[in-house]
């Protein structure tokens, strides 16, 4: 073991204050740090005693805990989070901190017990403090920001559609709102497949685009027609985000509906016919105009065709307005459902249909009219008349206006009409 | 690792126990000029994950409390917890700073300085009576619902501990704490040797 010569020196040299005092608080020792610090150099305070320079110290606590350090043989501790500093030391930080005192651990270690000396050391924590500080404050932003996300999650809950489901559709949380809409339980939703909501008789170009592009890893926004557990059907308009993990791997999806029913029945009211269920003359109006005007190649491709019922006043005027009404009724059923179901069909005034085919010849058009006007032939009377319709066919060219368009196909059905009716006129 | 204790190591350390714990009721008549009594130690080895369960159920869950926790290092180390409510930490307050209303730090400072006496004594004379030395750390005290005493999260690395659990009484000051000492699975196989050692000295 080598001895120390020069206490002094290595006292000095290390970056905390050290004092040496007896139970009458008399210092008979004071390093380098603390005269810095303190600005009272050792000449000035050694053999003096510490009360006369730092009068607030409470010197009865302090005899205590030089009696308990003398006594158990071991240091003993000032609390280290005290806002009363044991040794006043201004910080001279300049940037921003929160304290102007040096915050300080203060240990104080039985050095020569039989002269009743210890030694008190004054670390500098005001760093460490600072953090836990920042930290505190943090944490309290922390918690703000929790309490706000939760209040926020809580009106998200119960007021909008929200649910995520794994890569395969299966449902892994939903909100409250979801579940009081669809009148489910989460319970009887949490490990179902979603496919639980669909209609079997929408069609799946929808669920396919949508499943395409979330795949994609792009979100999907669009109109869903889904069932609630009583079996009503709803229209939601829907926004379906994939989530993705760090390696851009999507790891579920996350999807909000907005119930657009009562606006899609008031769309549609807007947009049929009330007789018929076919749309009506505007909104085919309206359908053709778009086409012409934005003239996309996926558009202009169609043929225009007009039926129209033969000797329909004779049959108003024989078996009146009701009678009437029926034929109406089932030369459009007939219609409907002779076609695809990205035709377009209308009601287009008195016993006038319109039809919209999309991507076919005139020679395909012309076979699929033949057919519904056969259909009309065989299978609709009315009482004793036998119902038969006359149609016109063109075919759209592009940039042409409609009603190019409607003059030519109207020529087509005056020439099937003059030609004797039940028959089909291509212009 | 062998962390079981035969009845032989227990009972020795259960006496070491004892020792210690009147050597702290002495300092803390002499220092701090009340007379207290301390109950007989309760030794226990536990799973990590339920202490804070067996901390739990030896408070009032309806108090608040004061929280100091001291580390000591060394051939035997470990940690000291001494608990004590809000209204024995402010009765406390009162009679080492004789004022009848302590402020906040005077609170704190007073608890400090118990646990800094009671874990000092303990540990220092307990380890005294198996020969070795320890060092303590500042002791950190923190306030908190009896619910928030021990954090899982803190302990989770432990398998085993030892708890070597006493209560303080100060019936004229009102002034009761817990006190417990807990120590992990290598100081627990070190204890163990160190209690070897001691009985083989003591019985050869």
């Amino acid at each position: 073991m080598i001895e120390i010569k020069y206490p002094d020196v290595l006292l000095d040299s290390l970056e905390n204050g050290h004092m040496i005092v007896d139970d009458a608080f008399n210092v008979s020792y004071w390093n380098r740090w603390l005269s810095i610090n303190t600005q009272i150099p050792k000449e000035e305070i050694i053999g003096k005693s510490l009360e006369k320079f730092f009068p607030q110290i409470n010197y009865k606590v302090l005899y205590r805990k030089i009696k308990t350090a003398l006594t158990i043989g071991t240091p003993t501790f000032y609390d280290v989070n005290s806002a009363k500093k044991f040794v006043p030391i201004e910080r001279n930080k300049v940037t921003t901190s929160s304290l102007r005192l040096m915050q300080q651990q203060v240990t104080i270690s039985p050095y020569i017990a039989c002269e009743n000396k210890v030694m008190i050391s004054i670390y500098d924590i005001s760093e460490l403090f600072e953090a836990k500080l920042l930290i505190k404050k943090e944490a309290q932003k922390v918690q703000t920001l929790n309490e706000k996300l939760e209040a926020d999650k809580e009106v998200i809950d119960k007021n909008i559609m929200v649910m995520k489901t794994s890569t395969n559709g299966i449902i892994r949380d939903v909100s409250s709102f979801f579940c009081d809409f669809f009148e489910v339980t989460k319970r009887e939703l949490l490990g179902k497949n979603i496919s639980m909501f669909k209609l079997s008789d929408t069609s799946d170009v929808i669920y396919r685009d949508l499943w395409e592009t979330i795949r994609s890893k792009i979100p999907w926004s669009g109109e869903l027609q889904y069932k609630t557990s009583k079996g009503q059907k709803k229209w939601f308009l829907a926004r379906v985000v994939p989530i993705l993990n760090e390696l851009r791997e999507i790891v579920e999806f996350s999807a909000v509906f907005h119930d657009i029913t009562n606006e899609k029945l008031l769309a549609e009211l807007y947009i049929t016919d009330p007789l018929t269920k076919l749309y009506n003359r505007a909104h085919f109006d309206e359908t053709i105009n778009f086409i012409a005007k934005n003239q996309r190649k996926s558009d202009v491709d169609f043929i225009l065709a007009i039926v129209d019922i033969d000797y329909f006043k004779r049959i108003n005027d024989t078996y009146g307005h009701q009678v009437g009404d029926d034929a109406l009724v089932c030369v459009a059923k007939n219609i409907k459902k002779s076609l695809r179901e990205n035709d377009l069909v209308a009601r287009w005034g008195g016993e006038e249909f319109v039809i919209m085919l999309k991507n076919v010849t005139l020679d395909e058009a012309q076979k699929i009219m033949e057919k519904v006007r056969s259909n009309i032939e065989k299978n609709i009377v009315c009482h004793d008349i036998k119902v038969t319709a006359s149609f016109g066919l063109t075919k759209y060219r592009e940039n042409e206006e409609p009603k190019e368009t409607f003059k030519r196909v109207d020529d087509a059905l005056y020439e099937a009409k003059d030609g004797g009716r039940n028959r089909i006129v291509v212009k | 690792m062998n962390l079981e204790f035969n009845e032989e190591q227990i009972d020795a350390l259960r006496e070491f126990m004892n020792v210690s714990i009147g050597a702290a009721t002495a300092s803390l008549a002499s220092l701090l000029d009340a007379f207290g009594t301390m109950h007989i130690p309760k030794i226990e080895i536990c799973n990590s994950s339920e202490l804070s369960n067996k901390i739990e159920s030896t408070v009032d869950l309806n108090s608040m409390y004061y929280v100091t926790k001291q580390l000591f290092t060394g051939k035997f180390g470990g940690e000291c917890i001494f608990l004590v409510s809000e209204a024995s930490a402010t009765n406390l307050g009162r009679h080492l700073y004789a004022i009848q209303t302590p402020s906040c730090d005077e609170v704190n400072d007073a608890v400090i300085e118990l646990t800094n006496i009671l874990t000092s004594t303990i540990v220092s004379r307990l380890t005294q009576e198996l020969g070795i030395q320890v060092q303590f750390f500042v002791p950190y005290l923190h306030f908190t619902d009896a619910h928030s005493i021990v954090d899982d999260g803190d302990i989770s690395k432990y398998s085993k501990i030892i708890i070597i659990s006493t209560i303080l009484d100060f019936q004229d000051q009102q002034i009761k704490g817990n006190i417990y000492i807990l120590t992990k699975d290598e100081a627990i196989e070190s204890l163990r040797a160190l209690i070897d050692e001691k009985l083989e000295e003591i019985y050869g």
